[in-house]
């Protein structure tokens, strides 16, 4: 029986998925006998009974994934999976999504690992803002690979040049760099994007939205929030405590 | 019988009173219930995600009365929001409200839009008061029979939760649902054990000794995929014109009531079901409608009765999804799943040993959310209909900075955001293969109890697997676990349909 053309990638697809996870439940079983099942010695101390053991529930678990992972891979094959496997439209290959997804990691990418933690969190998710919305709104692909380029100058400075934690929380050149190339980025969309409606709010969005968050997360629910000590941040919070606080505690 | 209803009439009433006079409590639910109108409302933006959002952004910050009332008032806003763009624009704003569309837009086409949403208002309104009422009855009916329930019988609920999820949430292969919950499953074993602190699958990350915790899960499974999936130039969609009067006839109302009060009963029930949730609710209810209406065939074309149908279930489905979620600790639906993150986060454990006086303030919480959705629904639908026009990559990227921070706050810092993009990267590729997933999120959050109470029943019975059969209630919960992974074996079912053919 012939199947449709969206299943027959589903099943190629299925068949990289059921390897990989037969892969990984191998992995994690062999990982399972690390841990101690049959009431083994550890520094002296006898351990657990089997069914005690805490190894137990992820023998079973990852044995049930295993043999589900079998029966996928079977599945995949019997319904041609295999044979398509290599083929681009069995990969469901298609370059614009690809590119897409590409830039869309290096965007979110520079944003958790680059700039959240080393950065100031209104510059960061500024800048973040204005590189999704310029880059995605229109589903252009040059403003894509701006917007990715844009995030991982800003990302690949600061992870670089203040990786360890200990500088993480400390005022650094990287809170400049953001800001420039957030300035950049807002003025480029605003010359080459001036006929789309939608981008004339992208700066005030861009500046408003991290800013209201950021202080009702630390000033309305006393949360801890990323950087503390960031370019903008330490002057909101300075000017909290030392002029507007002080006004209603009066 | 009637001492009992008098009893709970009157804890209710207490829970209602305390809630009504406190004026906070008007801040947070016109808030709330506004946000998830507008989660709801706008395609992309799902009630889970409103649920998981606020979570990160309330769950631990505020005293737990006022996260409930944030929370609660968002599921319940969300839920109905989603109607608007599956009326007026054939988009369902969520996925529960994906049958609403099918009549929905065809009414509003044929310049009955007005009528479309104040039916549906209130539909939502008496669906959401039915499920509520479910809730304020039967989980006491239940809590009384669970006080019963021992280690054996939950371990084998948590893992009948997970499978059932798995099966009824999958659109392909129902292995894939299973698949999806073992995979959750796995991740709650991360960390020490629960029993005897011994470390698992730590690789010597420390941040890793407390296992994967719960909000940076729920962003990364359910917000991460929505941002990447809907981050694509979307073609604005051709928005009806309201046309009508969005204040429902009386008349209409009552010709209605047997409709509404039927798929509020099988929302409701729908919802119980372990991590089943309100888009299976509205199909079903609609179903159900398509087959017991005297106007079958005007379904589909524009029917008031079969869009009433799925709106009443799915917002009934919410009482019903907390039944479990509080009787149980089993959530009933992904958005319970969130609540359920909220809980833990709070260190409230859900399940028969919780605060009876939570559940009295969660029902007058639904009530008075259900009252807030009504009257706003009815009032102010025009602005809503406003938010409608606002493209979804507008905005995805606040919502990528509110996960954020509501996840970095949680906690666990950076850690917790490192969590969550990779969970959101498995839940993005899980999404592209079809795996569902909620059995997942019902996997990490019910990991832990399933692991814990299975070994103790072992531990107890000296490591006799017979604990699992001897007591009554165990041995139920373990047949209905085995009928379900039989049920679902295609050389089973041919065997069977061999021995009927032969006899």
């Amino acid at each position: 029986m012939a199947i449709s053309k969206d299943k027959a990638i589903l099943r190629a697809r299925d068949f990289w998925g059921a390897l990989v996870l037969i892969a990984l439940s191998l992995f994690f079983l062999w990982r399972t006998s690390f841990i101690p099942l049959f009431g083994e010695n550890r520094a002296g101390v006898s351990g657990a009974d089997w069914y005690n053991s805490a190894a137990l529930a992820p023998l079973g678990i990852f044995s049930a994934l295993l043999l589900m992972s079998i029966s996928m891979l079977v599945t995949s094959i019997k319904d041609g999976g295999a044979a398509q496997a290599f083929s681009a439209i069995g990969l469901g290959f298609e370059r614009a999504e690809v590119w897409r997804i590409v830039t869309l990691a290096i965007v979110l990418l520079s944003y958790i690992a680059g700039l959240v933690p080393r950065v100031d969190f209104i510059l960061c998710s500024g800048l973040l803002i204005t590189a999704l919305i310029f880059g995605y709104h229109s589903g252009l692909q040059r403003r894509m690979g701006i917007a990715a380029i844009s995030m991982f100058i800003a990302g690949a400075y600061a992870l670089i040049a203040n990786f360890p934690r200990s500088q993480w929380n400390k005022p650094h050149d990287d809170d400049w760099v953001t800001l420039v190339v957030w300035v950049v980025l807002t003025l480029y969309m605003l010359v080459t994007a001036r006929n789309e409606r939608v981008m004339r709010f992208v700066p005030w969005i861009a500046v408003l939205a991290p800013t209201i968050l950021v202080c009702a997360m630390a000033f309305g629910f006393r949360q801890n929030v990323p950087n503390r000590g960031g370019l903008i941040f330490s002057q909101i919070e300075y000017q909290y405590y030392v002029n507007i606080r002080p006004m209603w505690s009066k | 019988m009637i001492d009992f209803l008098l009893t709970q009439l009157m804890g209710f009433g207490g829970a209602f009173y305390a809630l009504v006079a406190d004026p906070i409590t008007y801040i947070y639910l016109i808030s709330s219930v506004f946000l998830g109108i507008v989660f709801g409302a706008l395609p992309g933006l799902t009630a889970t995600l409103a649920v998981t959002i606020l979570t990160g952004f309330f769950g631990n910050k505020i005293p737990l009365d006022y996260a409930l009332i944030a929370l609660l008032g968002a599921y319940v806003g969300a839920i109905y929001g989603g109607s608007y763009p599956s009326i007026l624009l054939n988009i369902p704003g969520t996925a529960a409200s994906a049958a609403s569309a099918m009549d929905g837009h065809p009414l509003a086409k044929a310049g009955r839009g007005g009528e479309a949403l104040g039916m549906t208002t209130t539909a939502s309104f008496i669906g959401t008061l039915i499920g509520t009422t479910a809730l304020l009855i039967f989980v006491w009916v239940l809590l009384l029979i669970s006080q019963n329930i021992a280690s054996p019988e939950k371990a084998l609920l948590a893992l009948f939760g997970i499978l059932l999820s798995g099966t009824l949430m999958s659109e392909d292969l129902v292995v894939k649902g299973w698949i999806s919950g073992m995979i959750g499953l796995a991740m709650a074993m991360v960390g020490l054990d629960p029993l005897l602190s011994e470390p698992r699958y730590t690789f010597g990350w420390s941040y890793l000794l407390s296992g994967f915790q719960v909000v940076p899960v729920l962003m990364g499974a359910f917000a991460i995929p929505q941002i990447i999936e809907s981050l694509r130039y979307a073609k604005p969609g051709d928005l009806v014109q309201l046309k009508g009067r969005v204040l429902p006839n009386f008349g209409q109302v009552k010709k209605h009531m047997p409709t509404i009060a039927r798929s509020g009963v099988i929302g409701t029930g729908v919802g119980a079901l372990p991590g089943v949730g309100e888009d299976v609710a509205g199909w079903v209810s609609y179903g159900v409608g398509k087959s017991v209406s005297k106007e079958p065939k005007k379904f589909g074309k524009g029917s008031l009765e079969g869009l009433l149908s799925s709106e009443t279930a799915n917002n009934a489905c919410i009482g019903g999804a907390l039944i479990p979620l509080l009787v149980l600790g089993i959530p009933g639906s992904p958005p319970a799943a969130a609540l359920m993150g909220a809980f833990r986060i709070n260190n409230i454990i859900p399940g028969p040993t919780i605060d009876p006086e939570i559940i009295l303030r969660v029902v007058a919480i639904m009530v008075l959310a259900s009252f807030t959705m009504f009257i706003m629904g009815l009032f102010t639908a025009r602005l809503f209909i406003q938010i409608l026009r606002l493209p979804q990559t507008v905005f995805l990227p606040i919502v990528m900075v509110l996960t954020t921070i509501g996840s970095f706050s949680v906690g666990g810092g950076i850690n917790d955001l490192y969590l969550m993009l990779g969970v959101g990267a498995v839940a993005y590729l899980m999404g592209i293969l079809r795996y569902p997933i909620a059995p997942l999120v019902i996997g990490v959050i019910l990991g832990g109890l399933f692991d814990e109470t299975f070994r103790r029943s072992l531990f107890l019975s000296d490591g006799n697997p017979m604990v699992f059969i001897s007591r009554p209630g165990a041995a139920i919960l373990l047949f209905m676990n085995v009928a379900l992974i039989l049920s679902q074996l295609k050389f089973l079912h041919r065997l069977v349909r061999k021995i009927f053919v032969r006899s």
